[in-house]
């Protein structure tokens, strides 16, 4: 049996600080063969691939590439080695061009003053694009190429090094369907070269398509590998939770006789979205859903102050409201709790305590620290929401990602806000955390507390929402009852007309 | 719960100590003559020359734990000697009034360097190399190489209550020290400044006014370099456009050394000034060892350097 592009794991260990990330991965992808790697967020597969990039180094294990002990020192090593990785994300250098990034670390040189030999570069780029049939010349720059062949630039790079391993990494998060069609095409033309394919992925239908095995993470250990065409998605998708899904939360009917907590009026601003109406009432939980780039962290980001409508009047508690930062909002009794805890969410140079107590200090326009007091109220929210953390004094990174989420969620809760906006609660929690957030704005909720959920994670927003809102391209598409709303329903107002 | 002895200023402390514990040593006199460097006298020299870095490096720790940095000290220093002297000597001004006018030199610093970095987005180091360089050169076109004789017109030997005018920079430097420790520290403003330079765009997103935040930084750093720049021209008593050449450096450095990151967020008041003494102390006594006065600039930029790695080894242990 070959070994060009086998890749072995044997009881791989690796911790951040208190997050074990992975905890003993054991599973082999065989040479030649189109494996996926399948788990929820913090399952653990992104640090599987950190580890094969040369990003991380596990603490405990053995990973092996061809039979020998795989060790690589920095992405570049994993590539020159025979691993190429490909991001979502553009891990490129946009202001260089296409030949230039495909080159980068490994150019193509003269002589003994290393001088570049750019024609060379330049005709081996041409060869591989064509190749590839990506229509882009090999001088453009990089930050002109689109994010599909961008990730196909990447493949590329991978080709002119020779790798023998080729890693996509949710290589199909932001492609239209057509470029889903040509990455595929492309990739199986390689497998049919004898490449191995290592797919990363929570779409199930590509891993059905694209593969021949599919090993499922769950909780930081590989727990299982299938063979595609002796199973079914059901198997896997119980596999991947661990559990069968979460069923619907029997929740009180809300009063439609009550006046919104939060009433939004023809908001408006371009190109993001337009004419967008919707009222929250107390006690009720909405989901706001839609596809990537359908405008709904802009709208929240609207209603909270971040950014100034073009048009449009927001009403809280019944009473107009100018709303023109996030100070104003919270006065207002709005709390966010945005999309992205790292760079939105938390202030990594301060402890708990006070990134717990920022928001609410800012509502109440306090002069003077009142340390006993802080610690109190910081200490209470800790409890309230069940954060795992030995004291408040701690910096935010000592905590799991979960965790994190709660103390930014802890931290605008503090505020007693009437109106609660919510951009992807959950993303990149694990499942236990994410069940305890959906608890958490369930009770917020019986409290009287309105709540406005935006989540591209459609099985949450079915299980936590009271009523469902769809949004398309910055437009209302329409409305539906939790309770009968279906995955196809609200999917098919999010994706056609 | 944070241990005191975590508390970053306590290593400064540490180094200053050792530092005062060498020179002491190594300049230890033959029996029966004074010892050159410890004395009460010498004491009062490096505190007077360490206060002037001093009580604007306290700026500098607050512009740097913003996320910004001033490249503008030295010339808002020598400018406010300038205009301090000018209305003093000149008009004939009461010094109280002429020193009010002084500090106003670091308040129009402040307010256009903020204009620049949060109207007109400019990087701070951008901003501030530019004030730096016209109110230098406003200080040269106003003096046209003469200079203000304050001395002239002050009493000699002056005391206020008792106490010589040499004290002035030292209290003045301890004063605001302890008064700038608490703002940054039991204030909201001050945790203000630290959540901002920590993380802007959370902190936009948690409600605090970023812009305002960053307004005060530049100006309380304008406003703190002016009272340097008065206690220049009052202790030296002269008003000159090429004083404090070069001090930002040496500012900027003393924040650093005391605890001070320069990518925001960390940093300490204190720390600031110990590291003001720290350099005070080696530009005082390196010029009593024979042959060392040349090493002066060397020993500076090594000790710089050597400080913050041993900072930054010690903060990667901790976590």
């Amino acid at each position: 049996m070959s070994v060009a592009g086998r890749l072995e794991f044997h009881d791989v260990h690796k911790s951040f600080g208190a997050v074990r990330a992975l905890r003993g991965v054991s599973f082999e992808v065989s040479a030649g063969e189109a494996h996926a790697v399948v788990g929820e967020n913090g399952a653990g597969k992104s640090t599987l691939l950190k580890i094969l990039a040369g990003i991380v180094r596990p603490d405990r294990g053995d990973v092996r590439f061809e039979g020998q002990p795989f060790h690589p020192s920095s992405p570049r090593d994993a590539l020159v080695r025979g691993i190429g990785m490909v991001y979502q994300e553009r891990l490129a250098f946009p202001n260089l061009s296409v030949a230039a990034n495909i080159f980068a670390g490994r150019e193509v040189t003269r002589g003994v003053t290393g001088k570049l030999d750019e024609p060379a570069m330049r005709e081996r780029t041409t060869r591989l694009l064509e190749e590839l049939h990506i229509p882009i010349s090999p001088d453009v720059r990089m930050e002109h190429v689109s994010a599909a062949y961008a990730q196909l630039v990447q493949v590329a790079r991978a080709i002119a090094f020779d790798c023998r391993v080729l890693v996509l990494d949710e290589p199909t998060t932001s492609l239209t369907d057509a470029e889903v069609e040509h990455l595929f095409r492309v990739v199986l033309a390689l497998k049919a070269r004898g490449v191995t394919l290592l797919f990363v992925s929570h779409r199930l239908p590509e891993v059905f398509r694209l593969c021949d095995r599919v090993t499922v993470f769950r909780d930081g250990a590989a727990v299982g590998t299938h063979r595609c065409a002796d199973t079914t998605t059901d198997t896997i998708v119980r596999a991947m939770v661990g559990r069968e899904p979460p069923e619907r939360v029997a929740r009180p009917a809300v009063s439609t006789a009550t006046t919104p907590a939060l009433a939004v009026r023809g908001l408006t601003r371009r190109p993001s979205f337009s004419d967008i109406t919707i009222e929250v009432r107390p006690g009720e939980i909405v989901g706001l859903f839609g596809l990537v780039g359908s405008g709904r962290t802009e709208l929240l980001e609207t209603i909270f102050g971040l950014a100034k409508p073009d048009a449009g009047a927001i009403d809280v508690g019944g009473k107009a409201v100018a709303i023109r930062s996030a100070r104003d909002a919270a006065r207002a009794g709005l709390a966010l709790v945005p999309e992205d805890r790292q760079q939105q969410g938390l202030c990594f140079n301060l402890t708990l305590r006070h990134n717990l107590m920022i928001p609410r200090a800012e509502k109440s326009g306090v002069v003077r620290i009142d340390k006993r007091d802080e610690t109190a109220a910081a200490g209470a929210q800790v409890e309230r929401l069940a954060i795992r953390t030995p004291s408040v004094d701690r910096l935010p990174d000592t905590l799991s990602g979960g965790n994190q989420q709660k103390v930014v969620a802890a931290k605008w809760l503090a505020t007693e806000p009437s109106v609660l906006l919510l951009d992807e609660p959950t993303k990149g929690v694990d499942v236990g955390a994410k069940f305890e957030i959906h608890n958490i704005i369930r009770a917020n909720a019986a409290r009287g507390m309105a709540c406005l959920m935006v989540s591209s994670d459609l099985p949450e927003v079915l299980t936590v929402a009271d009523r469902i809102v769809v949004m398309r391209e910055g437009r209302l598409q329409g409305e539906l009852a939790g309770a009968a709303a279906t995955e196809e329903s609200v999917m098919n107002m999010a994706a056609h007309k | 719960m944070k241990k005191w002895w975590h508390a970053r200023e306590l290593s400064t402390v540490a180094i200053l100590l050792a530092e005062v514990l060498f020179f002491t040593w190594y300049l230890w006199p033959e029996e029966g003559r004074t010892h050159p460097f410890f004395n009460l006298g010498n004491a009062l020299l490096i505190f007077k020359y360490s206060s002037i870095y001093g009580i604007a490096a306290i700026g500098a720790a607050i512009v740097i734990i913003s996320g910004g940095i001033d490249l503008a000290p030295g010339a808002v220093i020598a400018l406010t000697t300038v205009v301090t002297g000018y209305l003093f000597v000149n008009l004939g001004l009461p010094l109280w009034l002429s020193a009010f006018a002084g500090v106003g030199v670091g308040v129009a610093a402040g307010l256009t360097t903020s204009a620049l970095v949060v109207r007109a987005r400019l990087p701070p180091f951008i901003a501030t190399l530019g004030i730096m360089g016209i109110w230098r050169g406003a200080a040269y076109i106003v003096t046209e190489a003469r200079f203000y004789d304050l001395s002239a017109k002050l009493p000699r030997g002056w005391q206020i209550a008792g106490v010589s005018i040499d004290w002035l920079g030292p209290a003045v430097m301890i004063v605001l020290a302890i008064v700038f420790q608490r703002f940054m520290t039991g204030y909201q403003w001050g945790r203000r400044i630290f959540a901002v330079g920590g993380n802007e765009t959370a902190a936009l997103f948690s409600g605090v006014p970023v812009n305002r935040v960053k307004v005060l930084a530049y100006v309380i750093s304008g406003v703190l370099a002016s009272v340097s720049g008065v206690v220049l021209a009052v202790v030296q008593g002269q008003g000159k456009a090429d004083l404090a050449n070069g001090y930002e450096l040496d500012i900027i450095a003393s924040a650093v050394v005391g605890g001070a990151s320069l990518a925001g967020g960390r940093g300490s008041v204190a720390g600031a000034v110990l590291g003001a003494l720290i350099f005070g102390v080696l530009r005082n006594a390196l010029p009593q060892i024979p042959g060392a006065t040349f090493y002066d600039r060397l020993i500076v930029g090594v000790v710089v350097i050597v400080i913050v790695v041993m900072d930054q080894v010690l903060v990667r242990r901790e976590s």
